[in-house]
């Protein structure tokens, strides 16, 4: 790919230790980006932002609960503190539980809803104000093709995941006059942790190749979106939810 | 037997008006709001014609008061065949970095959580009886986003994708979920809030010239509870004389 000239630039990623989230880390580490590789999982975060530094650039590890506004403020402490700027929020923390909507019990609900939407906001309104400043910024939102389909067993990630497309949607509005674009992503099935957890083998190979192309998706499958999304190829574009997804959903 | 609908927000703007509609069409409606008098003001305006019609006063973001009040309806009822999730609101007008977490959680929790207590308490009353219609509210900003309204971009956003899966999850035991997306309306709430030049200067933007009113929306919501929508589901009605197409 041609280098996309993100050298020098600063990102943080929430959810960077795994999946998605660390495949999205190295890509940025490739194009010579600084990351903080946010997650719960202390120990993950820390090995993947080694890995990142392999590639030359500056990478800490920050244990962060995006569901905690004294965490996420501590996140913004620290991406800001060692890097200066952060110019890329990537937010991909995010949990599935699944349970039909009889079942879901309260927490459960309050888990999904915080973690995956209301992280979205934490981590932008820790962010936005130094982009604002800047007067640049680029917010990347992981949501999902179930925000378009739904899923069964899966209203309250749905209702999650659509609510990311809509926030990132007036978000885009409030920041485009201070150059900062705001934009989604959605994958449907890739092979992560995530659907591995519940299905065979089999049944998960059966159900990652159920699309238009016939290919398995891995994380890696994102970066090249996350990338653009980030670079100055994509300056105009902004409010959009992204579909990646090899064909799965046309909307 | 008449249906039996239950109706959130029922006490003013749209929920009143779906109630008034409901109850015109031989609907026996349960009015649900937070606000006691306004519910029992509804019902009232329902029995002077005779009708059948019932207040509960619900705060639709507590688990616990949404299940007491459910279980009271089907213990005197015995069924709900109609649910109307109307209660919400944006609430705040305000740039995301004034948002306080509190403020999120509180639009988000009315329009998104109390959507789902409601659905979680009276879905397994309809998979019983094989039968049944549940209309949630989003809003034209769910699918457009809106400055200043983060929040409540997010949650009815929200809304719709939770329909989408609901309606899914029940549609094999003959249960229909749908989404009404009102545009501009003018109910009380929204009159307060602006000034009536701002308001006329929207209408214009209008294709159909106007904004709606509360009785636009509750023909939307009367429909997708009638025979007539018999193969819809998952799907969202937007109501808005033409102001945003998706």
């Amino acid at each position: 790919m041609t280098p996309m000239r993100l050298k020098g630039k600063s990102a943080v990623v929430t959810g960077g230790a795994q999946g998605i989230g660390r495949a999205i880390v190295l890509g940025l580490a490739r194009e010579a980006t600084n990351i903080a590789v946010a997650d719960l999982q202390r120990d993950k975060a820390e090995e993947v932002a080694a890995e990142a530094r392999n590639f030359g650039v500056t990478a800490i590890a920050v244990q962060t609960d995006v569901a905690s506004e004294e965490s996420v403020a501590n996140l913004a402490r620290q991406a800001l503190g060692r890097f200066e700027r952060v110019d890329i929020l990537v937010n991909d923390a995010g949990i599935f539980p699944q349970a039909r909507v009889t079942e879901i019990t309260e927490e459960i609900w309050d888990r999904v809803l915080d973690v995956n939407l209301g992280g979205n906001f934490l981590c932008c309104r820790a962010f936005v104000p130094s982009m604002r400043a800047q007067k640049s910024g680029r917010i990347i939102s992981i949501a999902s093709g179930i925000a378009h389909t739904g899923a069964v067993a899966g209203a309250h990630y749905a209702a999650s995941k659509a609510g990311i497309v809509g926030f990132i949607k007036a978000l885009a509005r409030e920041v485009g006059p201070d150059g900062v674009t705001a934009n989604a992503v959605c994958p449907n099935i890739i092979d992560t942790e995530l659907p591995r957890s519940h299905r065979t083998p089999a049944e998960l190979h059966e159900r990652l190749v159920r699309n238009p192309l016939g290919y398995a998706m891995q994380p890696e499958d994102l970066v090249g979106t996350v990338l653009f999304l980030a670079s100055d190829a994509a300056s105009y574009i902004t409010g959009q939810a992204v579909n990646v997804n090899c064909g799965t959903v046309m909307i | 037997m008449a249906d039996i609908a239950l109706i959130t927000g029922g006490g003013n703007g749209i929920g009143r008006a779906v109630a008034l509609k409901f109850a015109t069409e031989g609907i026996a409606v349960v009015v649900a709001d937070w606000e006691a008098d306004a519910a029992e003001k509804t019902c009232a305006e329902i029995r002077i014609n005779g009708a059948d019609a019932e207040a509960v006063r619900v705060d639709v973001r507590r688990a616990g008061e949404v299940k007491d009040a459910v279980a009271r309806v089907l213990d005197r009822r015995g069924t709900i065949d109609i649910l109307a999730n109307i209660a919400g609101g944006s609430f705040y007008r305000k740039r995301l970095e004034e948002l306080s977490w509190a403020e999120w959680k509180e639009v988000l929790d009315i329009n998104l959580k109390g959507t789902f207590l409601f659905c979680r308490e009276t879905a397994p009353a309809m998979i019983r009886q094989k039968r049944g219609r549940i209309i949630n509210t989003a809003s034209n900003y769910g699918v457009t986003g809106s400055a200043l309204r983060t929040p409540y971009s997010a949650a009815k956003a929200g809304v719709i994708g939770f329909s989408k899966s609901l309606a899914l999850e029940l549609a094999s035991d003959g249960v229909l979920v749908n989404v009404v997306a009102p545009g501009p309306t003018d109910t009380p709430r929204v009159m307060e809030g602006w000034d009536p030049e701002a308001r006329q200067k929207r209408a214009a933007e209008i294709p159909l010239g106007r904004n709606g009113t509360p009785e636009d929306i509750a023909e939307a919501f009367y429909f997708l509870s009638s025979p007539a929508s018999a193969q819809i589901t998952g799907q969202t009605l937007h109501v808005n004389g033409g102001w945003v197409m998706p």
